[in-house]
């Protein structure tokens, strides 16, 4: 199997990796299967992502799709934010292997998760 | 080997004198591999490799052995293709007991002796296991099966697959009391593609390459002149070298896991420490994923494997060390560090630099590992309010 310079740099120097004080949306999910989890924290100010942090324990690909949703999501609008879509994420992580898409799958359902606690809030 | 890839074509089989030069080139190789482990050269079978080798063992024996029983012992950690083989043979009716192994990764003489039938005709335990090294006490095993056919039953035969042990320590067929025997060429520096079998005199195996009368009608199939040649070279040198590159790795190896320990918190060797191969070290580190430090070691020129699901494409981490009573997380975090004739001081310094750091950047990416350090802060919290209430 062989991953994208992009892929190896997100690993090497993940984006926005870490946690939120304040956050407004904390999502964790985990991959039944495989056992992987991600957690994505977001600020909110007014209407638009304002941070974004990952935490991610699992195979690479788990590490990258984090690390390239965090990074995109900073500066996003929740609406933009609504309408990525898993091949968006698979995408900016560099791309995936054909075994691997579970991996954006996992991303995208958190990106749900936190997107709803998001809007949720007053 | 060289001189058989460029210029001598001849195939052993033939009668004209290039035939007999290549001829007589197997032949010297035959011996060379018979001394690796002690045998004579006519129980030595060539063929293309380990899995090969087992299978040729196993499927072999089992066909000619099946109207008088049809149960196999093995181990829960045997090699992919010793498994394989095991599970194909369950889909033909027979039964296969597997041994567990513990945590230290050992299996039992004892539980060798439960589990023997009237109607076992085979146990397959491995001498060293490819993932953590773990040495199995084979002698005793021959010992037991030895006794068990004086007994009467006298179709109970013991394999070993030695592919992994070959290496790294000294071979001998009587000493393990063992009547087939599996080694792999390229794990003693070799090419890929070559491998052998050894088959105690005056055992029959049904040949699972039919329809040509080479290696006594045991492996049809024209012999692979320059593999086998090298072969033969390389089961040579281990034989001189064995003890002096056994020493110098197990020297290396300490030297990694000391440092390993001193520099890096949290992690839980897998495998019996004392016994087990001189070049193996296999080491599951907390709270991150063993794929993810592959390629971040990769990144930077180091080679390492690990247990982890991803990178054997199934979805269940490596077999070997769930076996070892090893709960997901540790089987998924653990990573496989092999050296060889050939690692140096510096190399196994320049991990040591480099391993810390990629497992720290991995630990603080992990939400498992967050989620351990404050649990660990409250603890140390709470214990510094006990003493202030104490004091």
């Amino acid at each position: 199997m062989t991953y994208s310079d992009t892929f190896k740099e997100h690993l090497a120097n993940p984006r926005n990796a870490g946690t939120l004080e304040g956050a407004d949306a904390e999502a964790e999910q985990t991959n039944p299967v495989c056992g992987d989890r991600l957690r994505l924290a977001l600020r909110v100010r007014g209407g638009r992502v304002e941070s974004a942090r990952f935490l991610a324990y699992g195979c690479p690909p788990t590490i990258a799709c984090g690390s390239a949703l965090a990074g995109m999501l900073e500066g996003m609008t929740l609406e933009e934010a609504a309408r990525l879509t898993r091949s968006d994420i698979t995408e900016a992580a560099g791309g995936l292997p054909p075994r691997k898409q579970h991996a954006a799958a996992l991303a995208y359902e958190t990106l749900q998760e936190a997107l709803q606690q998001a809007e949720a809030r007053p | 080997m060289l001189p058989f890839l460029t210029g001598k074509f001849g195939n052993p089989s033939s009668v004209h004198f290039y035939g007999q030069e290549a001829r007589a080139a197997v032949d010297r190789a035959r011996r060379q591999v018979a001394e690796l482990f002690g045998a004579r050269p006519n129980e030595v079978v060539f063929t293309s490799g380990g899995t090969e080798s087992n299978n040729l063992a196993v499927r072999g024996h089992c066909e000619t052995t099946a109207d008088y029983g049809r149960h196999i012992v093995t181990s829960s950690i045997e090699h992919s293709s010793v498994r394989g083989i095991c599970e194909a043979l369950e889909r033909r009716d027979w039964e296969v007991t597997r041994l567990p192994v513990y945590e230290d990764g050992l299996v039992r003489v004892e539980d060798v002796r439960a589990a023997l039938r009237p109607d076992t005709v085979l146990v397959s335990v491995m001498l060293a296991n490819n993932e953590i090294g773990t040495v199995q006490p084979i002698a005793e095993i021959g010992a037991l099966v030895r006794e068990r056919r004086e007994a009467g039953q006298k179709h109970l035969r013991l394999h070993t697959d030695a592919v992994q042990a070959a290496s790294g320590m000294r071979l001998d067929v009587d000493e393990l009391g063992c009547d087939l025997l599996s080694v792999s060429a390229h794990k003693l520096y070799a090419p890929k593609g070559v491998g052998a079998l050894y088959v105690r005199r005056g055992l029959r195996l049904a040949p699972q390459n039919v329809g040509g009368h080479q290696e006594r009608e045991r492996r049809g199939g024209t012999e692979s002149v320059p593999l086998i040649v090298a072969f033969g070279e390389a089961a040579r040198l281990t034989r001189l070298e064995l003890e002096e590159r056994a020493e110098r790795i197990r020297s290396l190896r300490d030297r990694f896991e000391s440092g390993v320990e001193s520099r890096v918190a949290d992690i839980v060797y897998n495998g019996d420490r004392a016994r087990r191969l001189p070049g193996l070290s296999n080491i599951s580190f907390r709270f991150i994923e063993g794929e993810g430090l592959l390629i971040n070691l990769d990144m930077q020129g180091v080679a390492v494997s690990t247990g982890s699901a991803c990178s054997s494409g199934s979805l269940e981490p490596s077999p070997v060390i769930r076996a070892l009573g090893r709960d997901d997380e540790l089987a998924r975090g653990s990573i496989r560090f092999s050296l060889g004739k050939d690692t140096t001081e510096e190399e196994i310094d320049y991990v040591l630099e480099v391993l810390p750091r990629a497992v720290e950047n991995l630990r603080r990416l992990s939400p498992l590992y967050q989620k351990a350090v404050g649990s660990r802060q409250m603890a140390v919290g709470s214990a510094l309010r006990v003493k202030d209430v104490e004091s």
